[in-house]
Formats: C-alpha cells, structure tokens, sequence
C-alpha cells in the first residue's frame, strides 16, 4: 500500500524517534485492527491498557469499578475503531473515551455522596485507604504517623469536593503529568479551560489542606 | 510581569506548564518579590502534602484479569467498520440461525469486495441514488474473488453454503462534486498502492478543504503518506484550515516538528503562521529558533517569532 508508515517519513529527534516509531506503529496496528485483525487489536490495547487501568482506579478507588471501565472502555474502541480517522492520536482517543467513562462515574457518586476514602478490591472487600500507607522509614514517630494517616484522609475527602471535571483534570495533571494541552484535547476542550479547571482545583485542595503540615 | 500574573500561574510553574520566557520571568520576580515568593513556597508546600495520600497501583494480577476479561468479550463482539457502517449486515442479525436459504440469498445481493463503486450495484433494493455520472461497467472481464466469509454445512443434507465477497473493475466519470467522486477520492487519498494515484486524489480534493471529512483524509496523508509531494500538497489543502481548525493545527504542527523532509517542514511553517498566537505554536517556533539544524527553518522560525506581540 502506499501507507507502509515507515520511520523515514519522520524526523529522527533524539525523543521523537522514539514518539515517531510508537506512532507509526500504532497506525500500522490501526488499519489491521479496523479490518478486523483481532490480534492486532490486542496488542494495540497491551500498549494503553496498564495506564487506563491506573487512570480507572485512581479515580474510582475501586479495583472492580476499574476493570469495569478498562471493560467497556476497550469495547467501546474495538465496536467504534472504523470512526477512528487519524484526525488525534489513538492515545488521545482512547483516554478520551475512558475519561468520559469516570466522569459519569464521578457524577454518579457525587449524587450519591460518597466521600469515604475506601476502596474495594476484586472480591469486595473495602478497606480504607490509610492502611495502604506503609511508613517504613526507620525512626518514624508514631505521631508524625498518624498525621499523616490525617492528611491522607483529608486530601482524599477534599478530592472528592472537586467538580468531576475539576477532579479528572487533577487527576491527569498531578497524578498521570500530562501536558494540560493534551488533557484540552482529551476532554474535548482548550488548553486555556484546562488551565483555568487545574487552578480551581489546586485552590479548593489548598484551602482544604491550609491548616494541615 | 506583576504580581498577579505570578499568583495565577505558578500553579503552572510548578506543573512546568509555563514556556521558558514566562518561567524565566516569574523565578526572577520571585527573586526581588517576597510575597510571591511566599506563593511559590506555599504551593510547594501544598505538592509536597499531597504525596501524603497513598496512590493505588495496578497490581500485575489486576492488569492480568482484565485482560483475559476483555478478550473473552471480544470473542462474541462484531465491529462496525468500513462499508458495514453504511450496509445492512443480516449476519449479525441471524446469528443463531445454523442455515437460513433467505440469510444466503440476502448476503449474496448485499455482499461486496475492493473498491466502493461496487456497493451501488449491490445495495439491495434502494441503492444510493447517482445525481449525475454514469458508471461503466467491463462485463467481458470476470469477477475475481475477495474473500471468503463463512462456510456452513447442512448436517441434514450434503448442502454447503459458503458466503464470499467479489470485486469488479468498474470506472466512474462524473462532476468533482459528485458525492459518488467524492468518496471514491477520499478512499483513493488513503488506500492507492499508487503515489501517482494519491497525489491526484489529494489534488483533487485540496479544491475545497471545507468538509470534514476531506480535512480528515488530508489530515491523514499529511501524517502518514511516505511521499513528501503528496504530503506537501495536503499541506496545501489545509492551509486555511489552520487557524479555525484545532486538528488541522495539530497535525500541522507535528509535520513541522517532525517531518523527514524540509520542503514540507517550511512548508507547515509557513501555513502555521496565521496560528502564531496559540502557545503551542510559540513554543514550537521557540525551540526551532534555538537549536534547529536545518537554517531556513531556523530563520524563519525567528522571523515569525519577530512578527509576535510581546507575552506581557
């Protein structure tokens, strides 16, 4: 075919070769996927599905509400990959697809007032979130211990006090470091909004910590 | 620059969002300013408690069970892609029919191969009306096969039906605003083993970059055509999309940044230009002005960073 995407159509750049070579494979895995190759459908999610999942649990708290997004998520892609036209990134679209996923999530959850840092595993067991933190440095007080434990706890209320909107931008920029240009084009929007969301963000979560050290 | 700049964006600061002059500016306005300083140590302080908060990781078990969940799922799940989206497809509808002689006749009048001029002969009973153009058909050539679909056997009988897809040569002569031309120059930009073929087609299109369709198929040789001619004249055909066109923006902006050719590289540089005020773009051009080694593009990456207003 005339598209063979080889490296030649791109500018070797120290970091971009490596950007150019993972783009050009992804549209090679593309075409094959859109006509039908399963497999090359699969190893096009193995290159996305470890950060979707991570971006999935952050949000939910919940290992079975992740694999439920990561689920539809991919579905989503597999049924609508031949609308995929090139005109973004596959990376871009598919976050795309999966922040829409956890923002109706969040409106869910936000109707339901849940704010108890808990999560749930696979088997449905909850736990909070504080006993995930270890402190195993070596001659650490019990009181700088559980002040942290508090914080923990109150950071991950004052998450919960963000708009779903404030707490995905959030979430991709302080969590996952995305460039807020991308996360304008993941969420279908400008870089100026998503800079505008992020400062809100930070401000609520600053007011909310003030007191705390 | 004043303080309440600096208030407003060292969040980005921090988040290394800022470009490099607006980072230089607001570290030497820290330096003279002890209220803003005292902003910026404070949304330090503020990043740092964050890390308070246990992250949950993906566990290798996690990644694992959802893996195998997924293709499970995609075991019984049908794509709709390519012709099927604008083609009934009785396959999917008679699934759990083990033989059906109306599921055979049906697929054996919609089913198609190849080149899309083939699916208005093959469109059932209401086919895509043609406004103008004639197409001419070869029926001294034979029809080649495409593919196989399915093949199913009667246990009852010794009947086999095996559903296939055919391809004929046809050609089509219309109007360049024919919606038939139309899509077939879309597909021909896209899948032609045949530079000469592309470059026509994109040729073609570049008349009227205004739908969206055209803009995404231009988007794409631009990307992703091996062939500096044909991506330089999708370039063309974008042009005046740039400024209004975010996608357009972007992809032109990676072909500057990233393009094999210089030819193409000015080229997206100089239809970047009514553009020069999105931040991205500066950035670009900042970087090329600094430490491009091809000259031209170093020069006139200065020379339109020369035209900018000042930030602040």
């Amino acid at each position: 075919m005339g598209h063979t995407n080889g490296p030649e159509n791109r500018n070797p750049r120290g970091l971009m070769v490596g950007q150019s070579l993972g783009r050009v494979n992804d549209a090679v895995l593309i075409r094959e996927a859109q006509g039908g190759n399963r497999t090359a459908f699969e190893e096009l999610v193995r290159q996305y599905d470890q950060a979707v999942l991570r971006l999935a649990l952050h949000l939910t708290g919940s290992e079975s509400d992740a694999q439920d997004i990561y689920q539809e998520a991919f579905l989503k892609a597999y049924r609508n990959l031949g609308s995929f036209r090139f005109e973004c990134s596959f990376y871009t679209w598919i976050y795309r697809i999966v922040t829409n996923l956890c923002l109706d999530l969040l409106r869910k959850r936000s109707v339901r007032k849940e704010d108890a840092p808990v999560v749930t595993d696979s088997s449905g067991e909850e736990y909070s979130l504080l006993d995930q933190v270890a402190d195993d440095r070596s001659g650490a007080s019990p009181e700088r211990d559980l002040m942290r434990r508090e914080l923990g706890a109150r950071i991950a209320k004052a998450l919960t006090k963000l708009t779903p909107r404030e707490r995905m931008v959030f979430e991709m920029k302080h969590y996952q470091g995305l460039k807020l240009r991308t996360i304008g084009e993941i969420l279908n929007t400008t870089e100026e909004t998503a800079k505008n969301t992020l400062f809100r963000a930070t401000q609520k979560l600053r007011a909310a910590l003030a007191d705390m050290r | 620059m004043n303080c309440e700049w600096v208030k407003e964006n060292v969040t980005l600061y921090l988040y290394n969002e800022l470009a490099d002059d607006a980072r230089h500016e607001m570290e030497q306005h820290c330096q003279r300013c002890v209220d803003c300083s005292g902003e910026l140590e404070s949304v330090r302080q503020f990043q740092t408690k964050m890390t308070a908060l246990p992250q949950l990781e993906v566990s290798p078990n996690l990644l694992a069970l959802s893996r195998v969940r997924l293709s499970e799922a995609l075991e019984s799940e049908v794509q709709a892609t390519g012709w099927k989206r604008f083609v009934f497809d009785p396959t999917s509808w008679f699934r759990q029919f083990k033989f059906s002689p109306a599921l055979a006749m049906l697929v054996f009048m919609v089913g198609f191969g190849g080149g899309i001029g083939t699916m208005y002969r093959y469109a059932g009973t209401n086919p895509i009306p043609v406004p103008s153009g004639v197409p001419e058909q070869h029926p001294e050539q034979e029809a080649s096969i495409a593919s196989i679909q399915n093949i199913q056997v009667d246990p009852t009988s010794n009947q086999v039906e095996i559903k296939y897809n055919k391809t004929f040569p046809e050609t089509r002569r219309g109007n360049i605003n024919d919606p038939v031309v139309q899509k077939l120059l879309l597909y021909a930009a896209r899948n032609n083993y045949n530079s000469g073929v592309r470059m026509d087609s994109v040729d073609l299109l570049t008349k009227d970059a205004s739908s969206q369709d055209v803009r995404e198929a231009l988007t794409y040789s631009l990307r992703y055509d091996n062939n500096p001619g044909v991506r330089l004249k999708a370039l063309e055909g974008l042009s005046s999309a740039v400024r209004d066109d975010v996608r357009v923006r972007n992809a032109v902006l990676d072909a500057l940044l990233n393009d094999s050719n210089p030819g193409v590289r000015l080229g997206a540089l100089h239809a970047l230009e009514p553009a020069r005020a999105d931040t991205s773009v500066r950035q670009a051009l900042r970087q090329l002005a600094k430490e491009d080694p091809n000259d031209s593009i170093r020069t006139q990456s200065r020379r339109v960073l020369a035209t900018m207003p000042e930030i602040d």
